[in-house]
Protein backbone atom coordinates (compact mmCIF):
# COMPACT_ATOMS: atom_id res chain seq x y z
CA UNK A 1 0.00 0.00 0.00
CA UNK A 2 2.88 2.33 0.58
CA UNK A 3 3.96 2.41 -3.06
CA UNK A 4 0.65 3.19 -4.69
CA UNK A 5 0.43 6.33 -6.72
CA UNK A 6 -2.41 8.73 -6.25
CA UNK A 7 -5.31 8.25 -8.59
CA UNK A 8 -8.43 10.21 -9.25
CA UNK A 9 -8.23 13.53 -10.95
CA UNK A 10 -5.03 12.65 -12.76
CA UNK A 11 -2.21 14.69 -11.34
CA UNK A 12 0.76 13.16 -9.66
CA UNK A 13 0.64 13.50 -5.92
CA UNK A 14 0.04 17.21 -5.89
CA UNK A 15 -3.29 18.37 -4.56
CA UNK A 16 -1.88 21.89 -4.74
CA UNK A 17 -3.90 22.41 -7.85
CA UNK A 18 -4.78 25.57 -9.67
CA UNK A 19 -8.23 25.54 -8.11
CA UNK A 20 -7.06 25.35 -4.52
CA UNK A 21 -6.94 29.12 -4.27
CA UNK A 22 -10.33 28.85 -2.65
CA UNK A 23 -10.92 32.56 -2.24
CA UNK A 24 -11.27 32.73 -6.03
CA UNK A 25 -14.12 30.23 -5.90
CA UNK A 26 -15.98 32.30 -3.30
CA UNK A 27 -15.24 35.93 -4.14
CA UNK A 28 -18.23 37.19 -2.14
CA UNK A 29 -16.33 36.38 1.06
CA UNK A 30 -13.54 38.78 0.15
CA UNK A 31 -9.92 38.44 1.13
CA UNK A 32 -9.63 41.07 3.84
CA UNK A 33 -8.45 40.23 7.36
CA UNK A 34 -11.35 39.35 9.66
CA UNK A 35 -12.04 41.16 12.95
CA UNK A 36 -10.98 39.75 16.31
CA UNK A 37 -13.85 41.36 18.18
CA UNK A 38 -16.31 38.49 17.61
CA UNK A 39 -13.92 36.19 19.46
CA UNK A 40 -13.59 38.29 22.59
CA UNK A 41 -16.60 40.58 22.88
CA UNK A 42 -19.24 39.98 25.55
CA UNK A 43 -21.68 42.04 23.49
CA UNK A 44 -21.05 39.84 20.44
CA UNK A 45 -21.58 36.73 22.54
CA UNK A 46 -24.88 38.07 23.84
CA UNK A 47 -26.04 38.52 20.25
CA UNK A 48 -24.95 34.99 19.34
CA UNK A 49 -27.01 33.77 22.28
CA UNK A 50 -30.09 35.67 21.14
CA UNK A 51 -29.84 35.36 17.39
CA UNK A 52 -28.19 32.00 16.68
CA UNK A 53 -28.55 29.27 19.26
CA UNK A 54 -32.22 29.78 19.99
CA UNK A 55 -33.07 29.72 16.30
CA UNK A 56 -31.25 26.76 14.78
CA UNK A 57 -31.23 22.98 14.99
CA UNK A 58 -28.57 21.72 17.40
CA UNK A 59 -27.17 18.21 17.43
CA UNK A 60 -27.36 16.60 20.86
CA UNK A 61 -26.29 13.04 20.14
CA UNK A 62 -27.28 9.87 18.38
CA UNK A 63 -30.23 7.52 18.58
CA UNK A 64 -27.91 4.77 19.88
CA UNK A 65 -27.56 6.88 23.05
CA UNK A 66 -31.21 6.27 23.97
CA UNK A 67 -32.35 3.06 22.24
CA UNK A 68 -35.15 1.96 24.60
CA UNK A 69 -38.37 3.56 25.90
CA UNK A 70 -37.53 5.53 29.04
CA UNK A 71 -33.88 6.09 28.06
CA UNK A 72 -32.93 9.74 28.35
CA UNK A 73 -30.01 12.15 28.11
CA UNK A 74 -29.75 15.61 29.57
CA UNK A 75 -27.97 18.13 27.38
CA UNK A 76 -26.60 21.27 28.98
CA UNK A 77 -27.05 24.36 26.80
CA UNK A 78 -25.38 27.09 28.83
CA UNK A 79 -25.50 29.39 25.81
CA UNK A 80 -29.30 29.25 26.03
CA UNK A 81 -29.27 29.20 29.83
CA UNK A 82 -31.11 25.90 29.91
CA UNK A 83 -30.67 22.17 29.82
CA UNK A 84 -32.80 19.88 27.74
CA UNK A 85 -34.03 16.37 28.48
CA UNK A 86 -34.27 14.15 25.41
CA UNK A 87 -36.17 10.94 26.12
CA UNK A 88 -37.52 8.00 24.16
CA UNK A 89 -41.18 7.72 25.04
CA UNK A 90 -43.25 4.61 25.63
CA UNK A 91 -44.40 4.99 22.03
CA UNK A 92 -40.78 4.76 20.84
CA UNK A 93 -40.82 8.39 19.71
CA UNK A 94 -38.35 10.99 20.90
CA UNK A 95 -39.51 13.85 23.10
CA UNK A 96 -37.53 16.81 24.37
CA UNK A 97 -38.23 19.31 27.15
CA UNK A 98 -36.59 22.04 29.10
CA UNK A 99 -35.29 20.43 32.27
CA UNK A 100 -37.45 22.56 34.51
CA UNK A 101 -40.28 21.66 36.83
CA UNK A 102 -43.50 23.53 36.07
CA UNK A 103 -44.03 24.24 39.75
CA UNK A 104 -41.14 26.37 41.00
CA UNK A 105 -38.44 25.69 38.49
CA UNK A 106 -36.27 23.01 39.99
CA UNK A 107 -34.34 20.76 37.61
CA UNK A 108 -36.48 17.68 37.09
CA UNK A 109 -33.59 15.43 36.04
CA UNK A 110 -30.24 15.64 37.76
CA UNK A 111 -28.40 12.75 36.08
CA UNK A 112 -26.68 13.21 32.72
CA UNK A 113 -28.39 10.10 31.37
CA UNK A 114 -30.39 7.13 32.51
CA UNK A 115 -33.64 5.27 32.09
CA UNK A 116 -36.94 5.79 33.91
CA UNK A 117 -40.70 5.41 33.71
CA UNK A 118 -41.47 9.01 34.68
CA UNK A 119 -39.67 12.13 35.86
CA UNK A 120 -40.23 13.19 39.46
CA UNK A 121 -39.06 16.52 40.81
CA UNK A 122 -37.05 16.11 43.99
CA UNK A 123 -38.29 19.40 45.45
CA UNK A 124 -42.03 18.78 46.03
CA UNK A 125 -42.54 15.52 44.14
CA UNK A 126 -44.36 16.70 41.02
CA UNK A 127 -44.23 13.87 38.51
CA UNK A 128 -44.25 13.91 34.70
CA UNK A 129 -44.76 11.22 32.06
CA UNK A 130 -42.18 10.50 29.37
CA UNK A 131 -44.33 12.63 27.06
CA UNK A 132 -43.80 15.59 29.42
CA UNK A 133 -47.38 15.65 30.71
CA UNK A 134 -47.92 16.47 34.39
CA UNK A 135 -49.19 13.27 36.01
CA UNK A 136 -49.13 13.75 39.77
CA UNK A 137 -49.04 16.63 42.24
CA UNK A 138 -48.75 15.85 45.97
CA UNK A 139 -51.45 17.54 48.04
CA UNK A 140 -53.05 18.70 44.81
CA UNK A 141 -56.29 19.75 46.53
CA UNK A 142 -54.50 22.61 48.26
CA UNK A 143 -53.79 24.33 44.94
CA UNK A 144 -56.42 26.69 43.61
CA UNK A 145 -57.56 26.01 40.05
CA UNK A 146 -54.44 24.04 39.14
CA UNK A 147 -54.65 23.32 35.39
CA UNK A 148 -52.57 20.16 35.22
CA UNK A 149 -53.10 19.75 31.49
CA UNK A 150 -51.39 23.12 30.94
CA UNK A 151 -48.49 22.40 33.26
CA UNK A 152 -46.47 19.83 31.38
CA UNK A 153 -42.73 20.24 30.86
CA UNK A 154 -41.98 22.96 28.30
CA UNK A 155 -41.44 21.20 24.99
CA UNK A 156 -38.51 21.58 22.64
CA UNK A 157 -38.63 20.43 19.02
CA UNK A 158 -36.73 17.22 18.31
CA UNK A 159 -36.05 15.33 15.08
CA UNK A 160 -33.44 12.97 13.66
CA UNK A 161 -31.45 12.59 10.48
CA UNK A 162 -29.22 9.57 9.76
CA UNK A 163 -29.48 8.66 13.43
CA UNK A 164 -28.32 12.09 14.66
CA UNK A 165 -30.68 13.71 17.15
CA UNK A 166 -31.25 17.43 16.77
CA UNK A 167 -33.27 19.77 18.94
CA UNK A 168 -34.64 23.25 18.29
CA UNK A 169 -35.60 25.48 21.21
CA UNK A 170 -38.57 26.79 19.25
CA UNK A 171 -41.13 24.01 19.78
CA UNK A 172 -42.60 24.83 16.37
CA UNK A 173 -39.60 25.77 14.20
CA UNK A 174 -40.33 27.40 10.88
CA UNK A 175 -37.63 25.34 9.20
CA UNK A 176 -37.67 21.54 9.30
CA UNK A 177 -34.51 19.66 10.22
CA UNK A 178 -34.40 18.16 6.74
CA UNK A 179 -34.52 21.62 5.18
CA UNK A 180 -31.91 22.87 7.61
CA UNK A 181 -29.51 20.07 6.63
CA UNK A 182 -30.38 20.06 2.93
CA UNK A 183 -27.00 21.50 1.92
CA UNK A 184 -24.99 18.68 3.49
CA UNK A 185 -27.37 15.76 3.03
CA UNK A 186 -26.16 14.86 -0.49
CA UNK A 187 -22.60 14.65 0.78
CA UNK A 188 -23.39 12.39 3.73
CA UNK A 189 -26.18 10.32 2.23
CA UNK A 190 -25.38 6.63 2.30
CA UNK A 191 -22.54 6.83 4.80
CA UNK A 192 -22.94 3.82 7.16
CA UNK A 193 -23.46 5.80 10.35
CA UNK A 194 -25.60 3.11 12.00
CA UNK A 195 -23.11 0.31 11.35
CA UNK A 196 -20.24 2.45 12.59
CA UNK A 197 -21.96 3.76 15.70
CA UNK A 198 -22.00 0.63 17.83
CA UNK A 199 -18.85 1.64 19.71
CA UNK A 200 -18.44 5.20 20.88
CA UNK A 201 -15.67 6.89 22.81
CA UNK A 202 -16.24 10.39 24.15
CA UNK A 203 -14.02 12.98 25.77
CA UNK A 204 -15.13 16.28 27.22
CA UNK A 205 -13.10 19.28 28.33
CA UNK A 206 -13.98 22.74 29.55
CA UNK A 207 -11.59 25.18 27.93
CA UNK A 208 -10.89 28.85 28.36
CA UNK A 209 -11.51 29.91 24.78
CA UNK A 210 -14.32 31.33 22.71
CA UNK A 211 -16.28 28.60 20.92
CA UNK A 212 -15.24 29.99 17.52
CA UNK A 213 -11.57 30.09 18.47
CA UNK A 214 -11.87 26.43 19.36
CA UNK A 215 -13.89 25.36 16.35
CA UNK A 216 -11.81 27.31 13.86
CA UNK A 217 -8.70 25.35 14.82
CA UNK A 218 -10.27 22.26 13.31
CA UNK A 219 -11.39 23.98 10.13
CA UNK A 220 -8.00 24.24 8.48
CA UNK A 221 -5.03 21.94 7.91
CA UNK A 222 -2.54 24.78 7.65
CA UNK A 223 -1.52 24.32 11.29
CA UNK A 224 -1.11 20.56 11.05
CA UNK A 225 2.54 20.27 9.89
CA UNK A 226 3.58 22.71 12.61
CA UNK A 227 1.29 22.08 15.56
CA UNK A 228 1.09 18.31 14.99
CA UNK A 229 4.63 17.89 13.69
CA UNK A 230 5.39 14.81 15.77
CA UNK A 231 1.96 13.23 15.91
CA UNK A 232 0.26 13.60 12.55
CA UNK A 233 2.37 15.43 9.96
CA UNK A 234 3.79 12.23 8.45
CA UNK A 235 0.35 10.81 7.77
CA UNK A 236 -1.38 13.95 6.51
CA UNK A 237 1.36 15.85 4.67
CA UNK A 238 4.11 14.94 2.24
CA UNK A 239 6.74 16.58 0.06
CA UNK A 240 4.07 17.15 -2.57
CA UNK A 241 1.55 18.55 -0.09
CA UNK A 242 3.66 19.96 2.71
CA UNK A 243 1.02 22.39 3.99
CA UNK A 244 -1.90 19.97 4.12
CA UNK A 245 -3.91 21.62 1.36
CA UNK A 246 -7.48 20.37 1.00
CA UNK A 247 -8.35 18.05 -1.85
CA UNK A 248 -11.69 19.78 -2.26
CA UNK A 249 -14.10 21.96 -0.37
CA UNK A 250 -17.56 23.40 -0.75
CA UNK A 251 -18.98 26.32 1.16
CA UNK A 252 -22.75 26.47 1.46
CA UNK A 253 -25.14 29.07 2.80
CA UNK A 254 -24.60 27.98 6.43
CA UNK A 255 -22.68 24.73 6.38
CA UNK A 256 -19.53 23.60 4.59
CA UNK A 257 -17.55 20.49 3.78
CA UNK A 258 -13.89 19.72 3.14
CA UNK A 259 -11.89 16.74 1.94
CA UNK A 260 -8.43 16.15 3.40
CA UNK A 261 -5.24 14.71 2.04
CA UNK A 262 -3.52 11.57 3.25
CA UNK A 263 0.08 10.63 2.54
CA UNK A 264 0.22 7.36 0.61
CA UNK A 265 3.90 6.99 1.45
CA UNK A 266 3.30 7.22 5.19
CA UNK A 267 5.33 4.56 6.98
CA UNK A 268 3.39 3.38 10.03
CA UNK A 269 5.12 3.07 13.35
CA UNK A 270 5.47 -0.50 14.70
CA UNK A 271 2.34 -0.32 16.85
CA UNK A 272 0.34 1.49 14.16
CA UNK A 273 1.34 -1.25 11.76
CA UNK A 274 0.09 -3.97 14.09
CA UNK A 275 -3.10 -2.02 14.72
CA UNK A 276 -3.68 -1.96 10.98
CA UNK A 277 -2.82 -5.65 10.61
CA UNK A 278 -5.39 -6.67 13.22
CA UNK A 279 -8.02 -4.04 12.58
CA UNK A 280 -8.02 -0.85 10.57
CA UNK A 281 -6.52 2.59 10.79
CA UNK A 282 -7.35 6.03 9.51
CA UNK A 283 -3.69 6.77 8.90
CA UNK A 284 -2.80 3.56 7.12
CA UNK A 285 -5.80 1.91 5.54
CA UNK A 286 -7.17 3.63 2.51
CA UNK A 287 -7.35 0.71 0.10
CA UNK A 288 -11.10 0.19 0.13
CA UNK A 289 -12.06 3.81 0.51
CA UNK A 290 -12.74 4.57 -3.11
CA UNK A 291 -14.95 1.57 -3.82
CA UNK A 292 -16.96 1.36 -0.63
CA UNK A 293 -17.63 4.95 0.30
CA UNK A 294 -20.68 6.80 -0.97
CA UNK A 295 -20.08 9.33 -3.73
CA UNK A 296 -20.38 12.32 -1.42
CA UNK A 297 -17.43 11.22 0.71
CA UNK A 298 -14.03 11.88 -0.86
CA UNK A 299 -15.86 13.38 -3.84
CA UNK A 300 -12.70 13.79 -5.93
CA UNK A 301 -12.16 10.02 -5.62
CA UNK A 302 -8.46 10.43 -5.00
CA UNK A 303 -6.61 7.60 -3.32
CA UNK A 304 -4.42 10.09 -1.43
CA UNK A 305 -7.39 10.92 0.78
CA UNK A 306 -7.77 10.59 4.53
CA UNK A 307 -10.95 12.12 5.91
CA UNK A 308 -13.80 14.47 5.07
CA UNK A 309 -15.40 17.03 7.33
CA UNK A 310 -18.92 18.38 7.34
CA UNK A 311 -19.45 21.54 9.37
CA UNK A 312 -23.05 21.86 10.45
CA UNK A 313 -23.87 25.33 11.67
CA UNK A 314 -23.35 26.47 14.26
CA UNK A 315 -21.29 24.15 16.47
CA UNK A 316 -21.36 20.56 15.20
CA UNK A 317 -19.02 18.74 12.84
CA UNK A 318 -18.85 15.23 11.43
CA UNK A 319 -15.58 13.74 10.16
CA UNK A 320 -16.37 10.62 8.12
CA UNK A 321 -13.43 8.44 7.19
CA UNK A 322 -12.94 4.88 6.08
CA UNK A 323 -14.53 2.59 8.67
CA UNK A 324 -14.68 5.17 11.45
CA UNK A 325 -15.91 8.68 12.01
CA UNK A 326 -15.70 11.32 14.68
CA UNK A 327 -17.67 14.38 15.71
CA UNK A 328 -16.93 17.59 17.55
CA UNK A 329 -19.31 19.81 19.49
CA UNK A 330 -18.26 23.21 20.78
CA UNK A 331 -20.80 24.38 23.34
CA UNK A 332 -20.43 28.05 24.21
CA UNK A 333 -20.57 28.97 27.89
CA UNK A 334 -19.43 32.57 27.71
CA UNK A 335 -17.35 34.70 25.36
CA UNK A 336 -14.27 32.92 26.69
CA UNK A 337 -15.48 29.55 27.95
CA UNK A 338 -16.43 26.49 25.91
CA UNK A 339 -17.27 22.86 26.47
CA UNK A 340 -15.44 20.82 23.86
CA UNK A 341 -16.80 17.34 23.19
CA UNK A 342 -15.32 14.79 20.84
CA UNK A 343 -16.94 11.47 20.01
CA UNK A 344 -15.22 8.82 17.92
CA UNK A 345 -17.20 5.89 16.55
CA UNK A 346 -16.28 2.41 15.43
CA UNK A 347 -18.10 -0.77 14.47
CA UNK A 348 -18.36 -3.27 17.31
CA UNK A 349 -14.98 -4.93 17.90
CA UNK A 350 -15.39 -8.66 17.35
CA UNK A 351 -12.11 -9.78 18.86
CA UNK A 352 -9.06 -8.65 20.80
CA UNK A 353 -7.14 -7.56 17.70
CA UNK A 354 -9.91 -5.23 16.60
CA UNK A 355 -10.27 -3.90 20.12
CA UNK A 356 -6.55 -3.17 20.26
CA UNK A 357 -6.71 -1.48 16.87
CA UNK A 358 -9.58 0.75 17.98
CA UNK A 359 -7.80 1.58 21.22
CA UNK A 360 -4.71 2.68 19.33
CA UNK A 361 -6.79 4.77 16.90
CA UNK A 362 -8.63 6.58 19.66
CA UNK A 363 -5.55 7.16 21.78
CA UNK A 364 -3.72 8.61 18.78
CA UNK A 365 -6.72 10.82 18.00
CA UNK A 366 -6.87 11.98 21.62
CA UNK A 367 -3.17 12.78 21.70
CA UNK A 368 -3.43 14.77 18.47
CA UNK A 369 -6.42 16.69 19.80
CA UNK A 370 -4.66 17.45 23.07
CA UNK A 371 -1.96 19.22 21.08
CA UNK A 372 -4.65 21.68 19.98
CA UNK A 373 -5.79 22.47 23.50
CA UNK A 374 -3.05 24.88 24.61
CA UNK A 375 -3.15 26.79 21.33
CA UNK A 376 -6.82 27.55 21.87
CA UNK A 377 -6.30 28.89 25.38
CA UNK A 378 -3.16 30.85 24.49
CA UNK A 379 -4.96 32.46 21.57
CA UNK A 380 -7.89 33.49 23.72
CA UNK A 381 -5.59 35.05 26.29
CA UNK A 382 -3.76 37.09 23.70
CA UNK A 383 -6.66 38.00 21.42
CA UNK A 384 -8.29 39.65 24.42
CA UNK A 385 -5.27 41.93 24.86
CA UNK A 386 -6.54 44.20 22.11
CA UNK A 387 -3.03 44.47 20.71
CA UNK A 388 -4.38 43.62 17.28
CA UNK A 389 -7.84 44.11 15.80
CA UNK A 390 -7.81 41.79 12.76
CA UNK A 391 -6.30 38.52 11.58
CA UNK A 392 -5.20 37.70 8.02
CA UNK A 393 -6.35 34.41 6.51
CA UNK A 394 -5.00 32.49 3.53
CA UNK A 395 -6.84 30.46 0.91
CA UNK A 396 -6.59 27.24 2.94
CA UNK A 397 -8.23 28.99 5.90
CA UNK A 398 -11.31 29.95 3.95
CA UNK A 399 -13.50 27.83 6.24
CA UNK A 400 -12.58 30.14 9.11
CA UNK A 401 -13.54 33.11 6.91
CA UNK A 402 -16.80 31.43 5.93
CA UNK A 403 -17.62 30.53 9.53
CA UNK A 404 -17.09 34.13 10.57
CA UNK A 405 -19.29 35.30 7.71
CA UNK A 406 -22.17 32.95 8.52
CA UNK A 407 -22.13 33.86 12.21
CA UNK A 408 -22.07 37.54 11.34
CA UNK A 409 -25.00 37.06 8.95
CA UNK A 410 -27.05 35.84 11.91
CA UNK A 411 -25.67 38.27 14.46
CA UNK A 412 -25.55 41.46 12.39
CA UNK A 413 -23.05 43.08 14.72
CA UNK A 414 -21.35 44.98 11.93
CA UNK A 415 -24.48 45.62 9.86
CA UNK A 416 -24.99 49.33 9.49
CA UNK A 417 -21.71 50.21 11.20
CA UNK B 1 -4.87 -7.57 40.35
CA UNK B 2 -2.23 -10.16 39.56
CA UNK B 3 -3.81 -13.07 41.41
CA UNK B 4 -4.21 -15.37 38.47
CA UNK B 5 -1.07 -14.33 36.63
CA UNK B 6 -0.57 -14.33 32.89
CA UNK B 7 -0.89 -17.24 30.45
CA UNK B 8 2.21 -19.44 30.61
CA UNK B 9 3.31 -18.52 27.11
CA UNK B 10 3.61 -14.89 28.20
CA UNK B 11 4.99 -15.39 31.69
CA UNK B 12 8.01 -13.29 30.75
CA UNK B 13 5.66 -10.28 30.92
CA UNK B 14 4.65 -11.07 34.49
CA UNK B 15 6.78 -8.24 35.99
CA UNK B 16 4.77 -5.77 33.90
CA UNK B 17 1.38 -6.70 35.35
CA UNK B 18 1.14 -3.24 36.84
CA UNK B 19 0.12 -2.13 33.34
CA UNK B 20 -2.98 -4.38 33.36
CA UNK B 21 -5.43 -1.53 33.84
CA UNK B 22 -9.08 -1.74 32.91
CA UNK B 23 -9.96 1.85 31.98
CA UNK B 24 -8.52 4.57 29.78
CA UNK B 25 -8.41 6.93 32.75
CA UNK B 26 -6.23 4.47 34.69
CA UNK B 27 -3.98 3.83 31.69
CA UNK B 28 -3.59 7.54 31.03
CA UNK B 29 -2.70 8.13 34.66
CA UNK B 30 -0.08 5.38 34.54
CA UNK B 31 1.45 6.81 31.35
CA UNK B 32 1.52 10.34 32.64
CA UNK B 33 3.03 9.44 36.01
CA UNK B 34 5.65 6.90 34.83
CA UNK B 35 9.29 7.46 34.01
CA UNK B 36 10.05 7.29 30.31
CA UNK B 37 12.53 4.46 30.92
CA UNK B 38 9.73 2.34 32.42
CA UNK B 39 7.38 3.20 29.57
CA UNK B 40 10.07 2.27 27.06
CA UNK B 41 10.77 -1.03 28.82
CA UNK B 42 7.08 -1.92 28.78
CA UNK B 43 6.83 -0.96 25.11
CA UNK B 44 9.83 -3.06 24.10
CA UNK B 45 8.69 -6.12 26.00
CA UNK B 46 5.11 -5.94 24.74
CA UNK B 47 5.95 -5.19 21.14
CA UNK B 48 8.17 -8.26 20.94
CA UNK B 49 5.16 -10.44 21.78
CA UNK B 50 2.33 -8.34 20.36
CA UNK B 51 1.44 -10.44 17.36
CA UNK B 52 1.46 -13.66 19.41
CA UNK B 53 -0.57 -11.96 22.13
CA UNK B 54 -3.28 -10.81 19.74
CA UNK B 55 -3.47 -14.18 17.98
CA UNK B 56 -3.79 -15.81 21.41
CA UNK B 57 -6.41 -13.38 22.67
CA UNK B 58 -8.45 -13.61 19.47
CA UNK B 59 -9.53 -17.12 20.48
CA UNK B 60 -11.58 -15.75 23.38
CA UNK B 61 -14.90 -13.95 23.21
CA UNK B 62 -14.10 -10.31 23.81
CA UNK B 63 -16.74 -9.78 26.49
CA UNK B 64 -16.04 -13.02 28.39
CA UNK B 65 -12.30 -13.48 28.60
CA UNK B 66 -10.85 -15.68 31.32
CA UNK B 67 -9.14 -13.54 33.99
CA UNK B 68 -5.60 -14.33 32.88
CA UNK B 69 -6.44 -13.39 29.28
CA UNK B 70 -8.26 -10.25 30.38
CA UNK B 71 -5.14 -9.05 32.15
CA UNK B 72 -3.13 -9.57 29.00
CA UNK B 73 -5.84 -7.74 27.04
CA UNK B 74 -5.65 -4.80 29.41
CA UNK B 75 -1.87 -4.76 28.99
CA UNK B 76 -2.21 -4.55 25.20
CA UNK B 77 -4.55 -1.59 25.70
CA UNK B 78 -1.84 0.02 27.84
CA UNK B 79 0.56 -0.58 24.96
CA UNK B 80 -1.84 1.34 22.71
CA UNK B 81 -1.94 4.06 25.37
CA UNK B 82 1.82 4.53 25.59
CA UNK B 83 2.70 3.88 21.93
CA UNK B 84 2.51 7.59 20.93
CA UNK B 85 4.72 8.48 23.90
CA UNK B 86 7.43 6.15 22.62
CA UNK B 87 6.97 6.30 18.86
CA UNK B 88 6.02 9.94 18.35
CA UNK B 89 6.91 12.12 21.33
CA UNK B 90 9.87 10.47 23.08
CA UNK B 91 8.30 11.52 26.37
CA UNK B 92 5.07 10.72 28.23
CA UNK B 93 3.43 13.66 26.50
CA UNK B 94 4.37 16.32 24.00
CA UNK B 95 5.88 19.30 25.82
CA UNK B 96 3.25 21.92 25.04
CA UNK B 97 0.11 19.84 25.16
CA UNK B 98 -3.19 20.00 26.96
CA UNK B 99 -3.31 18.72 30.52
CA UNK B 100 -4.40 15.11 29.86
CA UNK B 101 -6.41 15.06 33.06
CA UNK B 102 -8.60 17.88 31.74
CA UNK B 103 -9.59 15.90 28.64
CA UNK B 104 -11.94 13.60 30.46
CA UNK B 105 -12.99 10.26 28.99
CA UNK B 106 -16.70 9.49 29.30
CA UNK B 107 -16.12 5.84 28.47
CA UNK B 108 -14.17 2.90 29.93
Amino acid sequence: MQDRQPTGTGEQAAPARSDDRWNNKYPHLGTAPIPIEPYISREYFALERERIFRHVWLNVGRIEDIPHPGDYVVVALPVCRTSVVVVRGKDGQLHAFHNMCSHRGNKVVWNQNGSCQHFTCTFHGWSYGLDGGLRFVPDEARFCNLKKDKLGLTPVAVDTWAGFIFIHLDPNPTETLRAYLAEVVPGLEGYPFSELSTTCFCWRAEIKANWKVAQDAFQEGYHLPVRHKASAADAFTSETNPHCHFLSLDLYERHRRTSSYGNLNYQPTPVAGKAYQFGSSVVVDRDIALDNLPAGINPTRRSDWSIDTFWIFPNFSIFPSNGTYLTHHFWPMSEERTIWETHTYFPKAENAGQKFSQEYSKVLLRDILMEDGPTLEHMQDVLASGAKTHMPLQHQEICVRHAYSVVEDYVGFYAGR
Amino acid sequence: MAESGLPVAFSALQPLLGWALATEAERTHKRQTSEMADIQAFYTAMLAHLEDILVYLNQFPLEHMPPHAQQLMDMTLSLAEIAPAVELFGQPREGDTFDPFRFIPHHQ
